[in-house]
């Protein structure tokens, strides 16, 4: 009874020993902030990193193939057994984007992905991610006019006629003025050629083809001599023309056969302002770059858009590769909020990158594929299967690489989870330091309460009960430090957004940026589990810290207690 | 001390009569309480011996007021502790009762100086922290378990204020030592020594930091106990007019009875 009631005087009367655990309490308090926002952060991660990547995946090498797919995803259907959930075909490869902006030519790497546009989205989160809201709903290759408005100010068919037009028109323009030029340009040629044509004799314009060339050959074999070094091949004379001077034409096509080819009906050529090529869907930031306005402000500036065309251009499969250059018009974005993936990742039907390719199989007329990607039923032991999987695959035997999103992602996650061990056990560094603070505290008090311990001894009170004096006020402190830090980690954690926001606020300076971030707010996750190990961690720190004291006070002989002043 | 203080002194007597044959009032004069024999201790400073007791035995009887007087540095409070166990001799016996208490187990001896002795001594030493009721009920609190001083606790309270009523304190029960005088602070330490009912009372120089008036009142205090509870009191003094009072007088000397 005296222990509770003594220890309890002594947590009244001594504030001081409350000062020795404010540094115990902000100790906890940051851990737990710090525990709760990195674990928000790693959440948020971990599902962005796995949202494009399946479970698993069975890869073949960079520009390799995997044949015969049908059979390898009947073997795979049979290896996963019941833990299956879907299974989608992907052709991956490097290519070269090129993309027109402002006249300019702009070329980036990305990793094109040839994807099934009925089982992808089974396998992955991939749809979510797409910025249209159509396309979100139900996915397809195809350009619509609607559902870009929440990203893109315009974008989709109108915008694509509108850019067709307006190009056709700075065409139409530039060949006027190119006219001009040319019409100038001929007056002066007529002079030199009437001079030149005095001295040259025997020269003459190549005569047209009396016969139509067989049609197969599309070009003739035998271009006429001179026609290039000639100005008069350049331009070409049509007496009797409206204006009374030379109608000149510009480099036109020598197409001797065009009279003798059937009429081609216009509805089957292709119309930009009506067709669009093979869509592809590209990583939000291949066409993304922020700009900074004059007044501090981050701004978004698009370089494509959908409705756009780009050029692809990709090695095709076999011994002899040779890349191969496609149209491709830009139906959507890609918006993970992943960097590393949305700088990156470019779409394609999978069907059409198999033929471009050469993936097509001459024999079955089956598509090759590079990887097959696999996801499984949520409570299925990830790296079991991929094991399975191995072992029906040995590596002595394929050259394929079988891993889960996690091996995948490994070099991140370790990272991070040992950027988190690391700044734990900073913290609870601190923690100790504040239990050394306690410790001089206790002992400074024991020392100050020798002569209470020697009256307690006289009056019959055991070394133990005398100890646990102090072990009780020791208890006490860092369970009301520690439970106070609890109180006011988990209060910054609930509140840690208007917090940033007051801050930045005061500061003038924006502490969480979510353009950088790609997060609204700050994620945060508190873990029950990490706030009792943090709780019991601190208590036993503190407890520990005054078992030197309290040891100290027990040993203390009765007289020698008394005698002391 | 005051009469009326001597009155409830004589009251509660008579109640503590009715309630319990257990008490110091029962024993018989002249039996032996407490036997030395040949008690040796001395206090090493670093190497350097100091002998203090060289060979001291004496008895105490039974509802004696003995007086153990001698010079300053003779070895009284040294004895005292000796006597209440709170320090062990380097040889030599001391019987209590009949069996030895200089040998026991650390906690026999706890328990005997908490239930069968009384201490007091010449700077109080009270519990800062504690009022003064509190600091008399120290003593049961180290005797019982936290539930079981619960249990107990109204009747501890009740023999507490019953006496510091005897000690004249009864208006002072929830001041803090500090808001004491030094005689109202004796006459504290005086009745948490009677707490638990003791078989003997150790004092040693009670009032030995007191002014005359105050050491006179708190004389008078354990003078009316000791006369009304039949306590054996073995009392250390350096006044020589209070060791004419006493039944017997024991004189140290050269660390011997002299
Ligand atoms: N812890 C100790 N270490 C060394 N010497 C001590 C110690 N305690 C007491 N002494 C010595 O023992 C001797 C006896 O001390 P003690 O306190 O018993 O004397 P006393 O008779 O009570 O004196 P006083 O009348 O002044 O209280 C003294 O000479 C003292 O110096
Ligand atoms: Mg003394």
């Amino acid at each position: 009874m005296y222990k509770l009631l003594l220890s309890w005087r002594y947590l009244r009367t001594r504030f001081i020993a409350l000062a020795s655990i404010v540094s115990v309490t902000l100790g906890v308090a940051t851990l737990i902030v710090v525990n709760s926002v990195m674990a928000g952060f790693v959440d948020q991660m971990k599902s962005r990193l796995h949202g494009i990547l399946s479970d698993v995946e069975i890869a073949a090498p960079l520009l390799g193939e995997i044949n015969y797919p049908e059979k390898h995803l009947e073997i795979v259907r049979e290896v996963i057994g019941d833990d299956l959930e879907n299974l989608t075909c992907v052709v991956r490869n490097p290519a070269l984007l090129s993309f027109d902006f402002r006249g300019r030519q702009c070329t980036q790497q990305v990793m094109l992905l040839g994807i099934d546009d009925e089982t992808f989205g089974k396998v992955t989160d991939f749809e979510p991610y797409l910025t249209s809201a159509i396309k979100k709903e139900r996915f397809s290759f195809k350009l619509e006019n609607e559902g870009h408005e929440a990203m893109f100010d315009e974008g989709g068919w109108d915008y694509r006629r509108r850019m067709i037009d307006n190009r056709e028109r700075i065409r139409k323009w530039e060949e006027e003025q190119q006219n001009l030029y040319d019409v100038t340009a001929a007056g002066y040629f007529e002079t030199v050629q009437e001079e030149s044509e005095a001295k040259e004799e025997g020269f003459h314009l190549a005569p047209l083809p009396t016969q139509a060339p067989d049609l197969n050959t599309v070009h003739p074999a035998d271009p006429p001599p001179n026609n290039s070094t000639s100005p008069e091949s350049l331009t070409q004379h049509v007496p009797g023309s409206g204006h009374g001077g030379p109608k000149v034409y510009r480099m036109s096509p020598f197409d001797p056969g065009a009279e003798h080819r059937p009429p081609i009906d216009p509805e089957t050529l292709f119309d930009p302002m009506k067709d669009q090529y093979t869509g592809i869907i590209l990583g939000i930031a291949i066409s993304q770059r922020k700009s900074q306005t004059p007044d501090g402000e981050l701004r978004d500036v698009y370089m494509v858009r959908p409705g756009d065309d780009v050029q692809v251009m990709f090695p095709t499969v076999g011994m002899n590769a040779r890349p191969v250059s496609e149209n491709c018009t830009v139906v959507d974005f890609y918006s993970s909020n992943m960097h590393e993936y949305d700088a990156s990742f470019a779409f394609m039907p999978l069907s059409e990158l198999q033929q471009i390719r050469g993936m097509m199989d001459p024999l079955t007329n089956e598509g090759t594929i590079s990887t097959i990607q696999i996801k499984l039923k949520p409570d299925a032991d990830l790296n079991e299967v991929r094991d399975k999987l191995i072992a029906q695959f040995p590596p002595e035997h394929f050259t394929y690489d079988i891993r889960t999103w996690q091996d995948t992602q490994r070099p991140l996650l370790s990272a991070v989870s040992m950027e988190l061990t690391i700044l734990n056990i900073l913290l609870f560094l601190i923690i100790a330091v504040a239990g050394f603070g306690i410790l001089a505290t206790f002992y400074m008090i024991v020392v100050e309460k020798t002569k209470d311990i020697g009256i307690l001894k006289a009056l019959g009170a055991p070394s133990r009960g005398v100890m646990s004096i102090f072990l009780s006020y020791g208890v006490s402190l860092g369970s009301v430090g520690t439970g106070a830090g609890i109180l006011l980690g988990l209060l910054f954690v609930r509140y840690i957004n208007q917090i940033a926001d007051f801050v930045g606020m005061i500061t003038g300076q924006e502490i969480f940026d979510p353009t950088i971030y790609y997060f609204s707010e700050i994620p945060t996750i508190i873990s029950p589990f990490m706030i009792v190990w943090v709780g019991l961690g601190a208590i036993l720190i503190a407890v520990l810290a005054s078992v030197l004291p309290a040891l100290r006070a027990a040993r203390l002989h009765p007289v020698e207690a008394l005698r002391y002043e | 001390m005051s009469d009326v203080a001597r009155k409830r002194t004589i009251k509660f007597d008579q109640s503590r009569k009715q309630k319990s044959g257990r008490g110091p009032n029962l024993k018989i004069a002249g039996q032996t309480a407490m036997t030395v024999k040949d008690l040796y201790k001395s206090y090493y400073k670093g190497k350097h011996e100091v002998p203090v007791l060289k060979g001291v035995s004496l008895s105490v009887q039974s509802g004696d007021f003995t007086a153990i007087v001698g010079q300053s540095g003779s070895g009284k409070s040294t004895l005292l502790h000796l006597l209440g166990t709170l320090d062990a001799p380097d040889s030599g016996e001391i019987h209590f009762e009949g069996s030895r208490i200089d040998s026991m187990s650390a906690r026999q001896k706890e328990r005997l100086r908490n239930r069968e002795f009384g201490m007091i001594f010449q700077f109080y030493h009270l519990l800062p922290e504690l009022t003064t009721i509190e600091n008399v009920l120290v003593p049961k609190m180290v005797q019982d378990g936290f539930f079981k001083y619960l249990a107990n606790k109204r009747k501890y309270k009740k023999r507490a204020t019953e006496l510091l009523e005897m000690v004249g304190l009864s208006h002072r029960l929830k001041h803090k030592p500090n808001q004491l005088s030094g005689g109202e602070m004796q006459r504290t330490a005086i009745a948490r020594s009677l707490v638990s009912d003791p078989k003997i009372l150790l004092a040693d120089e009670p009032t030995g930091n007191l002014d005359s008036q105050n050491g006179r009142e708190v004389m008078d205090t354990l003078d009316a106990l000791r006369k009304h509870e039949n306590l054996t009191v073995v009392m250390v003094t350096h006044d020589d007019r209070l060791a004419e009072k006493a039944d017997r007088v024991i004189r140290l000397e050269n660390g011997k009875v002299a």
